[in-house]
């Protein structure tokens, strides 16, 4: 009988820290994880509408919107995964949302992963709220689900109406999924140090000319209206999914 | 031993439930009591469970629902006022348009698909012609943004409702506070339209015992049992699944149906099989209500379907051999899925 009691409490104080994974014991002494974005066209910070750009095809196209989630971000160290259970809308043309925090169990790091995307789950849970807000105009109406990322802009390279290119990349099922979950290793033996009540502020920067190439070479002539789940959405992911570089990682 | 067990097994279970809801974020701001009726979706005797708990983040309360039901025959909703839910989804009709192959929308224009019947919507697992919808909460958006439907952008309606006289109140009774945003506005919507259930039709008294079909009434019935029944699974008369059933393309539409969901060529020119509760109030019928009589959508299983479809339903290949009596038969038993309680219920009406 004792046996049988042993493994119920078991159960239970599993059950009772699953249910609990996210919250941080009041006891841990936490510090500050600030992400600072900066988005970038081959290497020079983003000016959007203004900004005139050439893509490795000789294209040349602007920037009229550009934005995209994160989510499922992350700090790790074995065994600390400290999950954050937010997301974040980037949204170039607002400069506020080009950063963001999150409080982290005071020890030193040496890996930052996050999602880029909404994770699937939350495209069939419903309304959301906040940064999933429909409102955003980020949630397909006609195929439930987020667009996970979104550039549109103007190229006299495109063919359609107003030279218009549009790209909202989204597809969170299947073989078509455009959810790529992302990691850096941090060689710096300083790591990302989080000290009791003090910030460590990670800098990165997403450069938007990744999207037209690295696994495929895609050209705005051919491809510039891109607005559906499917394998010219899944194929810009894989090229965007290797925008991000950390460019510095300050320890106060 | 065993009832020390029972108290130990007990105890546990309270001290997780409280470590449990104390890891919940509560929504409603402290200070401010709120005390919402909680009420619960009665499932029909013999039904199936629901197969999405669409109340599961969502409490089905009094106030949520009534709320949700003002939102649904509220023109605000609508560009130009004129065109609530409710203008393409009423009551006498099962929530379907009565008599329009399609519905009418903002500046004139035609809707692309026939609008369906709202009922049992627990029960359904996708919701559009095509299953593009995935979630109650989040099918609104569709119609309320089309521009051939209600035209309007969300966030005006929510600006329409916040200078209201009476949303704000109506907000926080079913919510905890005036705050008006998508995500309540969306759920509340869901209450109502989660909350109507067709479960009263002479079908569902004779399956109670408190009625009985007529001679021709029961021949019908046997023959949807042996020739129907694998789509149109009871009780709720759909088995939820997508399917071609060998309709020509309409060229004005072009519409291939679940396909431009999925982008599986597999899935070209499937359809969501459509409940048959209320059929005869719901015609026309098919997804682009080609078949205005009952008689003509029977006469297509007999002697209309394309056969030569490549993604046609293994079903269907060889047509349904109906004969003429028996679709007689059919028709009297399909009268049998009508539901006056709900299409009369002054609790669904405005």
């Amino acid at each position: 009988m004792m046996k049988i009691n042993t493994l119920l409490v078991c159960c239970f104080l599993s059950l009772v820290m699953i249910s609990c994974q996210k919250a941080i014991s009041p006891n841990t002494a936490t510090g500050t994880v600030k992400i600072t974005i900066r988005n970038t066209v081959k290497g020079n910070p983003m000016v959007l509408n203004t900004g005139n750009y050439t893509n490795s095809f000789g294209e040349q196209y602007n920037i009229t919107k550009f934005k995209y989630y994160l989510s499922n971000v992350s700090v790790t160290t074995t065994p600390i995964n400290t999950f954050n259970g937010r997301y974040y809308l980037i949204d170039q043309s607002n400069p506020a949302s080009l950063s963001f925090s999150f409080e982290a169990p005071v020890d030193t790091y040496y890996s930052l992963k996050f999602l880029i995307g909404v994770d699937s789950a939350r495209n069939v849970s419903g309304a959301q709220t906040g940064a999933l807000d429909p409102l955003n105009d980020m949630f397909w109406t006609w195929n439930s689900g987020y667009i996970m990322a979104k550039m549109e802009g103007n190229s006299p390279q495109s063919p359609v109406v107003n030279n218009k290119v549009e790209y909202h990349i989204g597809g969170f099922a299947g073989t078509n999924s455009v959810l790529k979950n992302y990691g850096f290793i941090i060689t710096d033996p300083a790591g990302i140090n989080i000290r009791e009540g003090k910030i460590s502020e990670i800098f990165m920067d997403a450069d938007f000319d990744t999207w037209w190439q690295g696994v495929f070479n895609l050209k705005i002539a051919d491809n510039p209206v891109v607005t559906t789940p499917g394998v010219l959405a899944k194929s810009i992911s894989d090229n965007y999914v290797s925008m991000f570089s950390i460019t510095d990682i300050k320890n106060y | 031993m065993k009832t020390r067990v029972i108290i130990f097994f007990g105890l546990l279970v309270l001290i997780a439930a409280i470590f449990i809801s104390a890891c919940k974020k509560n929504d409603v701001q402290p200070g401010e009591p709120h005390n919402p009726t909680y009420i619960d979706l009665t499932i029909p005797a013999g039904w199936p469970t629901p197969t999405s708990d669409i109340f599961a983040n969502n409490k089905l309360t009094e106030e949520g629902f009534q709320l949700g039901k003002k939102l649904f025959y509220d023109g605000k909703l609508s560009k130009d006022g004129n065109f609530p839910c409710a203008s393409c989804h009423q009551q006498f009709a099962a929530f379907a348009t009565f008599d329009h192959d399609f519905s009418h929308g903002f500046d004139n224009s035609f809707t692309t698909r026939n609008a369906p019947g709202l009922f049992n919507l627990a029960w359904m697992t996708k919701m559009h012609w095509d299953g593009g919808i995935n979630h109650i909460e989040v099918q609104p958006l569709a119609p309320i943004t089309a521009q051939n439907e209600m035209a309007e952008t969300i966030d005006n309606v929510l600006n329409k409702l916040r200078a209201d006289t009476e949303y704000p109140a109506l907000f926080k009774s079913a919510f905890g506070n005036t705050d008006i945003n998508s995500q309540r506005m969306l759920k509340a919507l869901a209450q109502f339209m989660g909350s109507i259930i067709s479960s009263n039709s002479k079908y569902d008294k004779v399956q109670r015992g408190e009625a009985s079909f007529t001679a021709t009434e029961q021949n019908g019935y046997d023959l949807f049992k042996a020739k129907c029944e694998t789509c149109h699974k009871e009780p709720l008369f759909t088995d939820n699944s997508f399917r071609n059933t060998g309709l020509a393309v309409n060229p004005f539409l072009n519409d291939f149906g679940r396909m431009r969901i999925t982008n599986d060529k597999n899935d070209s020119l499937k359809f969501k099989v459509p409940s048959l509760r209320n059929v005869m109030l719901t015609f026309p019928y098919a997804h682009d209500g080609r078949f205005y009589s009952i008689g003509a959508a029977i006469d297509h299983y007999r002697t209309g379907i394309i056969t030569t479809q490549p993604t046609l339903d293994p079903l269907l290949v060889n047509r349904i051999a109906i004969t003429n009596t028996q679709k007689n038969d059919l028709i009297y038993f399909l009268n049998t899925l009508t539901d006056t309680t709900m299409t009369k219920a002054a609790r669904f009406a405005q």
